[in-house]
């Protein structure tokens, strides 16, 4: 290369937003080529050169789905488009990768070369652009959930106990999480705990903390997540599955916000903020006796109640769009959608286990397809072969109205034809029903659900 | 005493977030006596730190962290000791002997925040 060459390269180099590096065949850095790269990362150019690269640029996809290996592997160029990179200032940007073999005069390869770009304007103006239906990590289009988005900031700014109902696998620890993130608790802790999963003595050791000496092997204090979320957030889950002892103690402890860790005798003064999640009614569960009725008084302030996915399954492309970026980001993949009918067989399914199941059908189909539209062959065998038996055969043509077909049938035969339960179940008004059955040409029997056979 | 590190074969993994594998060395006088290893996941961010301090860590060493994780983590507390790379074995004995992490396997472009046991 000429000296006017490279001089005007350097110039372009250092003009651009992006970053450029290039690496050898060790992984080194060879040059932190311009300022942008600078920028970016926060690291200087005499600090990153002959680094290894995973160690400067610290994305999430240097250790499984490093872009630049694929390249080195496969002798040709990769984009991608959703990953990000922790500074040392720990903070997450979001960026896009392109990354492309480096040669020299003769052809022969000498390394590779990588060039990124800071996307966090981008991901703020996609916030923006979906902020009506988006709340935190949670994502919907349906009315029920617009609701609670809606009054999810009013939530926040007060201090009150919140108990969120929700089937499991609803997103009740996302809405907890997002009330703490928009509360003034937010740059405080905020912890989770399954109170169901653990013995009384383990919860309250997590929740209480000990002091040394209380039991054997407790060598040290241990503070609770009372003390160690102070200012924060605490999610108690599955509260409804908790025992009648540990209810009194959890009463106690939420009224005069304090607690008594194991082996102590002072109270330790807590300032935390309490949610509590359950998939159980834990009124009928006061009428039963199984749980107390001061402690469900004293946790149901205010109440949020999650819907199935069965009841808004309009958000089921937009959540499959989001898994798919979320995916894209984690596992470095270039997965752009799904097909018609994929989409029609996951709109046809009834989703016992919700979101999450959702979800995991999405992390399954991930498995199988690296690029392109997820298809009827990358999901589960389980949920094809039943929609297969179930899906008229026109439903390859319009596999949406197949699906909707299929699930007003199926809220209707549980129902017992009854409309207003049907319309209930399904989420929407009784006269939208009736006229989603005229368009799409549903022939009822003739039962009526007012009336047991 | 229970130190953890994220590890990615030999190497500390770039950043916390994205890591799968946790080294747990027990350390008593000096000295390691005993290494296991166990998977996680640190996408399931409000779990995590209660999963580590079931476990009985006391230090975390890692390299790159965000901020929620890093509240978290002090927060249980654990002494977390972040921005470290380097081979794992290399940087577990020096922590053993008691000698400063930083400046030798801090990451670049990093400052010095650690404390050595």
């Amino acid at each position: 290369m000429d000296t006017f060459t490279q001089n005007t390269t350097e110039i372009i180099l250092e003009s651009i937003s992006d970053g450029v590096f290039t690496v050898d065949h060790e992984w080194k850095i060879m040059s932190f080529i311009n300022r942008a790269a600078e920028k970016i990362t926060g690291i200087a150019r005499k600090d990153a050169i002959g680094r290894y690269c995973w160690n400067v640029f610290r994305s999430n996809m240097c250790q499984d789905e490093c872009a630049l290996k694929k390249t080195m592997q496969e002798g040709k160029s990769f984009f991608s488009s959703s990953t990000y990179i922790v500074n040392s200032q720990k903070k997450r940007i979001p960026t896009t990768v392109f990354t492309a073999l480096l040669k020299d005069k003769k052809g022969n390869i000498i390394g590779g070369v990588e060039t990124f770009r800071d996307h966090r304007l981008v991901e703020e103006l996609r916030k923006k652009l979906y902020g009506s239906f988006q709340m935190g990590d949670m994502i919907s289009r349906s009315q029920a959930m617009r609701n609670i988005f809606k009054l999810l900031p009013k939530v926040s700014q007060s201090d009150s106990t919140v108990l969120i109902r929700g089937e499991t696998g609803t997103g009740k620890e996302l809405i907890a999480k997002a009330i703490h993130d928009l509360s003034p608790r937010k740059d405080n802790p905020f912890v989770a705990i399954n109170c169901g999963a653990l013995p009384d003595t383990l919860l309250e050791s997590e929740l209480f903390g000990y002091k040394a000496g209380a039991f054997t092997h407790a060598t040290k204090n241990k503070p609770g997540l009372f003390a160690t979320a102070n200012k924060g957030t605490i999610l108690l889950d599955e509260i409804g599955d908790t025992s009648p002892s540990f209810q009194v103690k959890l009463l106690r402890v939420l009224e005069e916000k304090a607690c008594l860790p194991l082996g102590a005798v002072k109270k330790e003064k807590s300032d935390i903020r309490v949610i509590a999640a359950t998939n159980k009614n834990l009124s009928k569960m006061v009428d039963a006796n199984t749980f107390r009725q001061d402690l469900f008084y004293r946790i149901n302030v205010v109440q949020l109640k999650l819907p199935p996915l069965r009841q808004k399954m309009e958000d089921i492309p937009l959540l499959v769009e989001h898994f798919i970026a979320n995916l894209n980001k984690i596992r470095g993949k270039s997965v752009s959608g799904i097909d018609k009918t994929a989409l029609g067989i996951l709109m046809a399914h009834d989703y016992p286990g919700n979101i999450r199941e959702l979800e995991n059908i999405i992390e399954h189909a991930f498995v199988l397809c690296s690029k392109g539209d997820i298809t009827k062959e990358h999901l589960p065998s389980t949920l094809t072969r039943q929609s297969l038996i179930e899906i008229e055969d026109n439903a390859s043509q319009f596999p949406l109205k197949a699906a909707e077909i299929k699930v007003i049938k199926i809220f209707l035969k549980k129902n017992n034809y009854g409309r207003k339960a049907t319309a209930k179940d399904l989420g929407i008004d009784k006269s939208t029903l009736f006229r989603k059955i005229n368009k799409l040409g549903i022939n009822l029997p003739k039962i009526d659900g007012r009336f047991k056979r | 005493m229970k130190v953890a590190i994220t590890v990615w074969d030999e190497k500390i993994s770039p950043v916390f977030d994205s890591a799968h594998k946790l080294l747990i060395a027990d350390i008593k006088n000096k000295k390691i006596k005993n290494i296991s290893y166990k998977s996680f996941d640190p996408e399931l961010e409000a779990r995590l730190a209660e999963e580590l301090s079931l476990i009985g860590i006391e230090v975390l060493i890692c390299g790159a962290i965000s901020q929620a994780y890093s509240t978290l983590i002090e927060a249980r507390p654990i002494q977390l000791i972040p921005f470290i790379n380097g081979n794992v074995n290399e940087v577990l004995e020096s922590y053993v002997k008691g000698n400063p992490l930083a400046p030798a396997f801090l990451m670049p472009g990093c400052r010095e925040e650690e404390e050595s046991p």
